[in-house]
């Protein structure tokens, strides 16, 4: 699958692809929530799901989703977060999931984006 | 960092070159090892509050610092350290949403007793995460380049050296060469594989812990068993004449001392493995008497040389206009215009300065041959000359010479042209299109968030993608195409003979191919692009005007996205933009500046 995935911290966004590729999705990341809209903006790209930090500088994981409904781009969208998940996904039921950044991730990625 | 195109570390899809524990060990490492640095600047800005309130920025930066630190030490499984660091990023939050309440200093107090346990939690995480150092080979890049039209590509060297780091790095290096280069820690491992394959040479250290003298003993005995034509360069620290007088005894063919200078290496390496023979070497022969410069120039030809016989003294400058002499063998006594005149009109023109010149002459008197050399020559040769004589005398000095040019004109790192050369060049091709009416482009090119790569993989890594950048240019532009480090991360092309959309064209595809180009680090695979700038003669007449026009259109370039190419046009307020053009391109700078540390410092 073509996951992009969007994390300003280059650690946490390499380690979401590393875990991705592995098992044989195709990923791209980028370092800003500008720069996945930018990308989005192209047509051509054909991502599939897009798995964004929550917390990045200028724009954040929850309101690129919004840009991106607000732009009629429905692309399934999962949200990382360092803080309790439950709360953020209640503010905004309409994203796949809201996953908590940690060790399980290594696991709960991958299954989660197979059943989406 | 608004373009996806342009960013600097790229995962090569689909197809891990290493099992996802590998990967993921090696990144956790590379977190672990990256922490410490982090903790220091969270650390440096509490101590620099002493008394004063923080303010709102700093507090907000470090909350965000805390917050990745929480996330990706989550992520990699570091609990402790998350933990830690989301008290911290409570500690500072509170304080941001309320500052009645808490003090700097008890803010203060807090944050750095959470900063002593976290850094406590990386050293002992430090301690589990390594169970494995790597091998020192795995290290190494394995061939970055996509095209092997190389002549290098297939030739095998083995490096030994008790030092893994430093055998890692160098083997690295030169694999961005183009070498194959297997990397061995004892000699043991090395006499073993030397059975296995002879290499096309090797690369010995002197010192080894188990004898001081163990890199020239190795030697020794792998031609004792009968390998003879193995050509070795030494390596070592020891600068000492006995150091140096073992290795050649034990027959080196070369002697770098460390910290290692590659491109010095290279040349070696290039020389010793070189089954070619390098460019013939090119004499200008100045001699009144025309058929003894047609004999001293079929002498140096039937050598092997190419020359070029001239007598009379006023068609030597038009003649260097375009025969790139290596050296010049000059009669001393002409009619028209002496050896010493000529050589001072040569020596007043700065591209001219070091062309060794070397008189030829029957002056016997010591005194008379001094008082001419004074005038700017290298040398004497006195006639009647043994023709044997002749081609050993230049032979000698002209090699000599070339290497002393390309250490005076290289760069240490790339081998390209240094930025002074490069300058000069452009000068030249400028005069040069003038006077021909020739067409003239010069394109700076500059790696797309170079400062990312060195911080996330290190200036070791950062170097090798300077050195792969340097040798895509240098393999794919034409001969007379002049490649220079302009500085730092920043290249500049002389492009002759060629249209602007032509120009750009080149740049374009060369552009392509780099950005294909793989590299790895601490096992992970990642890429690289370059953005440039190009401008062309007439449009821009003065060597400063093609410059400052191809800075500009670079930083069009880098504005508009990375990873690009633009052209410099023609601008008829060019002296009213020209103010704009520098307050913006300051802003540009510093904003680029802010995004790239932003990004690299967390959240």
């Amino acid at each position: 699958m073509k996951i992009l995935i969007v994390d300003d911290d280059p650690f946490a966004g390499e380690m979401a692809s590393v875990i991705l590729e592995s098992d044989g999705h195709d990923c791209t990341l980028v370092e800003s929530g500008l720069a996945a809209l930018e990308l989005l903006g192209d047509d051509s790209d054909g991502f599939e799901v897009i798995i964004s930090d929550m917390n990045m500088p200028l724009l954040s994981g929850l309101e690129l989703f919004r840009e991106l409904r607000d732009q009629g781009i429905a692309t399934p969208f999962v949200l990382l977060t360092g803080d309790d998940p439950a709360p953020l996904h209640q503010q905004e039921p309409r994203l796949e999931a809201c996953l908590m950044k940690d060790a399980s991730l290594e696991h709960r990625l991958p299954s989660l984006v197979e059943h989406l | 960092m608004s373009n996806p195109s342009s960013k600097p570390i790229q995962e090569s899809a689909a197809k891990p070159p290493e099992s996802f524990q590998a990967r993921k060990a090696k990144l956790r490492q590379l977190f672990l090892s990256q922490l410490p640095g982090r903790l220091a600047d969270a650390r440096r800005v509490v101590a620099d509050w002493r008394g004063l309130e923080p303010d709102r920025t700093e507090l907000e930066a470090l909350r965000v610092l805390f917050h990745t630190l929480k996330g990706s030490g989550a992520t990699f499984g570091f609990q402790p350290i998350a933990d830690r660091a989301q008290d911290a990023e409570h500690a500072v939050r509170q304080v941001l949403e309320d500052e009645e309440t808490t003090t700097a200093g008890t803010l203060r107090n807090t944050l750095t007793g959470i900063l002593d346990d976290l850094e406590h939690l990386q050293r002992t995480a430090e301690g589990q995460a390594a169970p494995d150092p790597p091998p020192a080979f795995e290290l190494a890049p394995r061939e970055p380049h996509p095209e092997r039209g190389s002549d290098r590509s297939q030739r095998l060297i083995y490096l030994c050296d008790d030092d893994p780091a430093l055998a890692a790095q160098l083997a690295g290096q030169l694999g961005c060469f183009g070498y194959r280069v297997q990397a061995f820690t004892t000699l043991t491992e090395l006499a073993e594989a030397v059975t296995q394959e002879t290499p096309a040479a090797l690369i010995l250290d002197i010192v080894f812990p188990e004898d001081s003298n163990g890199g020239p003993k190795m030697l020794s005995e792998l031609t004792g068993r009968g390998e003879e034509d193995l050509p070795c360069i030494f390596i070592s620290c020891r600068d000492d004449f006995q150091g140096r007088l073992q290795a050649v005894r034990a027959g080196g063919s070369a002697y770098c001392t460390k910290p290692i200078k590659t491109v010095e290496m290279l040349e070696f390496l290039d020389r010793l493995t070189n089954p070619n023979p390098p460019e013939p070497i090119n004499v200008l022969v100045v001699d009144d008497d025309q058929e003894l410069a047609q004999f001293h120039a079929t002498v140096l030809e039937e050598a092997g040389m190419v020359a070029k016989a001239v007598s009379d003294p006023e068609q030597v400058l038009e003649l260097l206009d375009h025969f790139d002499a290596d050296l010049v063998l000059m009669d001393m006594y002409m009619p028209e215009c002496s050896g010493p005149e000529l050589s001072q009109i040569l020596r007043q023109i700065p591209g001219h300065v070091s062309l060794p010149i070397i008189y030829v002459s029957s002056e016997t008197n010591v005194e008379r041959q001094h008082q001419a050399m004074a005038a700017g020559a290298d040398g004497f040769l006195t006639k009647p000359i043994e023709p044997a004589q002749l081609v050993a005398e230049v032979n000698l000095r002209a090699e000599r010479m070339r290497i002393l040019h390309s250490l005076m004109v290289r760069d240490g790192l790339t081998g390209l042209f240094n930025h002074n050369a490069i300058m000069q060049f452009l000068e030249i091709a400028v005069a040069n299109a003038r006077r021909a009416d020739a067409m003239l482009c010069f394109a700076m090119i500059d790696v797309d968030h170079f400062k990312a790569v060195n911080d996330t993989y290190g200036h070791p890594t950062g170097d090798q993608v300077l050195m792969a950048l340097s040798r895509t240019l240098r393999l794919r532009l034409r001969e007379d195409d002049m490649v220079g480090r302009y500085g730092g991360e920043e290249f500049a092309v002389v492009l002759n003979g060629v249209t602007l959309a032509q120009a750009k064209d080149i740049i374009d595809d060369l552009r392509n191919s780099f950005a294909a180009v793989t590299f790895y680090a601490d096992g992970q695979e990642f890429r690289c692009t370059f953005s440039s700038g190009v401008s062309d003669f007439p449009t821009f007449a003065t060597p400063d005007a093609m410059t400052e026009a191809a800075d500009r259109a670079l930083y069009q370039a880098k504005h508009s996205g990375r990873n690009r190419v633009e052209i410099a046009l023609a601008d008829p307020s060019a002296s009213a933009e020209d103010d704009t053009f520098s307050a913006h391109r300051q802003a540009t700078d510093a904003a680029t500046t802010d995004a790239d540390q932003r990004s690299h410092d967390g959240e």
